[in-house]
């Protein structure tokens, strides 16, 4: 009976759930609200390019990270050649590189009279460079800067299979007279397809719910319609009609995986089985070709970058020097620091409430809530603000209290609390992971111990998870850092963090002053990622 | 009120419908007993474990430790304030910690002032000396299962539930593990209750044994009653260790067999004569002799150092297993004929 299940834990998960569904709820009920004019304008105009757009886009974007993170990612973990062991940290460095700054990166770089201009100028002399130069604008410049940038997802999740991949396998395919290639096609690759399909599903939602680059490149997809519908006509209902089409989208490819897997079995969990593999050593031509492939998306997802910023930060010093370093740096700190305590808290809270009452109403509604993260970050922040409204105007209003829309809206609280709610499920499935590895007679083992469900939370699991919640941690806080859309809508008045620095920057056409402010981001993401990297790379 | 130690009294114990164990009543009168669960695998003897622990509820009936109620329909005492320990058939050691802070674990739980093992008495009997610094993912599965058991056995629990402690565990150590542990058991005075598929095992180490087939206790009787006074066929089959032949009563302390002859014998229950019934045939219930007149054909046998286990043909092509032991000089290949001694006598005669 449900009703016996209920304890302290349960009623917790519950009301944690409940909150971040929230949003999710209001994009979902508000389907069938009126819309403006508006609607049908963009009905019978822009709605197919949207589409399309963002169709393409996502090809583009997929088959490309697809390429660069399962390449790079076989590479490293089937060869030995000069470098190996360092390209399989530094590939994973391209997280602390938002696509909207690799976005201004490749525009500063390839636009008329750019750095590139310049390079070629101080090597050759004065020319008609700019028309040879090709221009990555657009279509093109999008598809590559969020690949780029987002790559490393494909890289980390299919490495980490192909790391637990037995020499087993490897020595079937040998048995059964498979060539090395046809071992790649028929066996290594096709196990790793879960892993593969779980990168590609994340460059799948990132890519549809960015904003930043695509705004950049003025390329009109569902995520801009969205934001156009809210800014520039106030259609809330359009906006959250819009998303809604993103989500049955982002629903549909992960049905299609799932459905084309079956009931195929991609892990044998052997214990005593697993013989870890010795990598082949490459020669001569082989071991330039691998350096070389891996040297060049080092570069291109994380020096060309960097020194592209670099090079502005330097060349334009009064940029840097007008910066209100420290200020950017408490604020951004100061938002990773209280949304990670305040994630990492609740989304181990809510794990252990689903883990003690097994309830399957509560894993539904969890399972339904962290759905948040496939909602773009604009729609979360509209959503909230919707909701927080429809509060204050029906509720409180009623009651006759103060208004409560200057807590929520344009303060620190509010922004902690949408980020709390796009962030969720990566804290909450990074601890149900963690969760995973426990079997439930370790729980039992520690009552018939004498431990409480308290005690065993805090003595058993907390110091077991341990390495989870630093890397958790790391992950959102890296998230935090780079996040743009909710961080706009949502901060105080005056309050700007490197992030939005840079874009306010970038948005005025002065990339040149964004790049001090890029280049301290990714300082301060490059240094959560090399803190932990390890631990990425394990798990 | 229960005056034994343990009572369970008409409970019905179901983790699923698979696993139900259906009234069951048992008594462990004394503290310090020793009793074994048999039953084949799936039939629901960890489900009683898990129900005893607290971790599964009593479907019907109760449960009382000490005078106390535990478990009932209505009353469900929380496993962490149970004081019984179980210890599980698979590895449950907690991952982070390495195997001595495992065992730690359970001498932090026994705050009684008894006289109990200390942790070095403890690794040193479970020959855990060369594994207490490693991670339980370094580990065999039989060296977890030792240090498990290490870890109940220092918690000095009320009562003390082990799930197969010795399956996992070399046959090099398992004799010798299972000594110390009953002396253990019984110089400490630990209640125990121990299930396991290995009827020696149980035969040896429990006081009391409880046999558990199709969701029921089907016998529950002192080693020697249940391996020699089996209570139903059922019983006869999973012991396994003899077989039914057909038999016909001719008198107050005989029977009749077409293929073997007259067999003597007492028997334990009255039956009338001119009866057809089945009669439980053992091994050792035949002696070899070459010189009877009385010859089956030899169709297997087994070495079992000690001993010879000959399986025979009798005219009517039923099996008969024939126990000899090894030193016997007249060693008989397959097809050859096996003579039997008669009068056959046999101590006690079990029939259905």
């Amino acid at each position: 009976m449900e009703f016996k299940k209920i304890n302290i834990w349960y009623i917790s998960s519950f009301l944690i759930s409940l909150i971040v569904a929230i949003p999710i709820i209001t994009v979902f009920t508000s389907f069938f609200d009126a819309t403006s004019n508006y609607s049908s304008i963009i009905k019978d105009t822009f709605l197919y390019d949207y589409i399309f757009n963002s169709l393409f886009l996502l090809i583009g974007v997929l088959t490309l990270t697809f390429v660069i993170g399962v390449g790079c990612a076989y590479i490293v973990s089937f060869y030995k050649f000069p470098g190996v062991n360092f390209f399989k940290w530094a590939l994973i460095l391209s997280f602390a590189i938002p696509a909207y700054i690799y976005a201004y990166s490749l525009t500063a770089f390839f636009e008329n009279f750019g750095t590139a201009f310049s390079i070629l100028k101080n090597l050759f002399g004065e020319g008609n460079y700019n028309s040879f130069i090709p221009k990555f604008d657009g279509m093109l410049g999008a598809i590559i800067s969020i690949s780029f940038s987002l790559f490393g997802y494909v890289y980390v999740l299919t490495r980490a299979s192909f790391h637990y991949q037995s020499q087993n396998l490897i020595e079937l395919g040998k048995n059964l007279g498979f060539s090395r290639r046809k071992s790649f096609f028929k066996i290594i690759l096709p196990s790793a397809r879960p892993a593969i399909a779980a990168g590609l599903s994340l460059v799948a939602m990132e890519t549809l719910s960015d904003f930043g680059s695509v705004s950049f490149f003025g390329l009109s997809t569902l995520t801009t319609g969205i934001y156009n519908a809210w800014i520039s006509f106030d259609d809330l209902t359009l906006a959250n009609r819009l998303s809604f089409y993103l989500l049955i989208f982002i629903l549909g490819l992960f049905m299609l995986e799932n459905f084309s897997r079956k009931k195929a079995q991609y892990h044998s969990p052997t214990k005593g089985g697993f013989k870890s593999k010795s990598p082949i050593i490459l020669k001569g031509h082989k071991s330039y070709l691998a350096f070389s492939f891996c040297f060049v998306v080092f570069f291109l997802s994380f020096i060309f970058p960097v020194l592209q910023m670099l090079y502005w930060t330097i060349i334009f010093p009064k940029h840097f020097i007008d910066l209100n370093i420290l200020e950017l740096f408490f604020n951004t700190i100061l938002l990773v620091f209280v949304s990670c305590c305040l994630l990492i808290s609740l989304a181990f809270i809510s794990n252990y409430g689903n883990r003690v009452s097994k309830s399957k109403i509560l894993e539904s509604l969890t399972a339904f809530s962290v759905s948040g993260y496939a909602i773009p970050g604009i729609i979360l922040a509209v959503a909230f603000i919707t909701f927080i409204s429809w509060l204050d105007n029906r509720i409180i209003n009623f009651l006759e209290l103060d208004t409560i829309k200057p807590i929520f809206i344009g303060s620190i609280l509010g922004l902690v609390l949408v980020y709390f709610i796009r962030f969720y499920s990566l804290a909450c499935n990074g601890i149900k992971s963690g969760y995973l590895k426990i079997n439930y007679s370790i729980d039992e083992s520690s009552y018939l111990l004498g431990y409480s469900k308290f005690k065993t939370f805090t003595k058993i699991h907390i110091p077991y998870l341990k390495n989870s919640i630093l890397l958790i941690g790391v992950l959102i806080a890296i998230e935090i850092i780079k996040e743009l859309p909710i961080t706009l809508i949502m901060r105080p008045f005056n309050f700007e963090t490197f992030a939005t620095t840079a874009y306010i920057f970038a948005s005025q056409d002065l990339l040149e002053a964004a790049a001090a402010p890029s280049l301290f981001l990714i300082l301060i993401a490059s240094v959560f990622i090399l803190f932990t990297s390890k631990y990425i790379l394990k798990d | 009120m229960s005056v034994n130690f343990l009572e369970i009294n008409n409970v019905t114990f179901a983790a699923s419908e698979k696993n139900k164990v259906s009234n069951v009543s048992l008594n462990i009168e004394n503290e310090g007993d020793v009793i074994c669960l048999l039953g084949p695998s799936g039939i629901g003897k960890t489900t009683i474990l898990r129900t005893i622990a607290g971790l599964e509820k009593v479907q019907s009936g109760k449960i009382f430790l000490k005078n106390k109620i535990i478990s009932s329909k209505d009353i469900h005492i929380e496993p962490e304030k149970r004081n019984i320990s179980l210890s599980f058939q698979d590895n449950c050691l907690f991952p982070h910690y390495n195997v001595i802070e495992n065992i730690k674990f359970g001498a932090a739980r026994n705050k009684t002032k008894e006289k109990n093992l200390t942790i070095e008495e403890v690794v040193k009997f479970l020959h855990l000396e060369h594994i207490v610094d490693k991670f339980p993912h370094e580990i065999s599965s039989g060296e977890a299962q030792r240090a498990s058991l290490a870890r109940s056995l220092l918690s000095k629990p009320d009562l003390l539930l082990l799930d197969e402690p010795l399956s996992n565990v070399d046959q090099n150590f398992k004799e010798e593990i299972q000594v110390k542990l009953k002396k253990i058991l019984n110089e400490l005075k630990i209640t125990t209750i121990i299930v396991t598929h290995d009827s020696y095992e149980a035969f040896y180490l429990g006081s009391k044994c409880g046999i558990i087939l199709n969701g029921q206790l089907r016998q529950y009787d002192d080693p020697y009653n249940v391996y020699h006074f089996p209570n139903s066929v059922e019983v006869v089959n999973f012991l396994n260790r003899g077989i039914l032949i057909p038999a016909k009563v001719t008198g107050e302390n005989t029977l009749e067999n077409n293929d073997l002859g007259t067999i003597k014998g007492n028997f334990i229950k009255h039956y009338p004569k001119g009866s057809d019934v089945q009669l439980l045939l053992q091994p050792e219930d035949l002696e070899h002799d070459d010189k009877s007149n009385l010859k089956l054909e030899v169709v297997d046998r087994k070495f079992r150092g000690t001993n010879f286990i000959y399986t025979l043909k009798t005219l009517s092509n039923l099996l008969i297993p024939v126990f000899v032991h090894s030193h016997h000089i007249h060693q008989h290949e397959v097809d050859e004929k096996f003579g039997i001694k008669r009068p056959i006598n046999i101590d006690h005669i079990v029939c259905f």
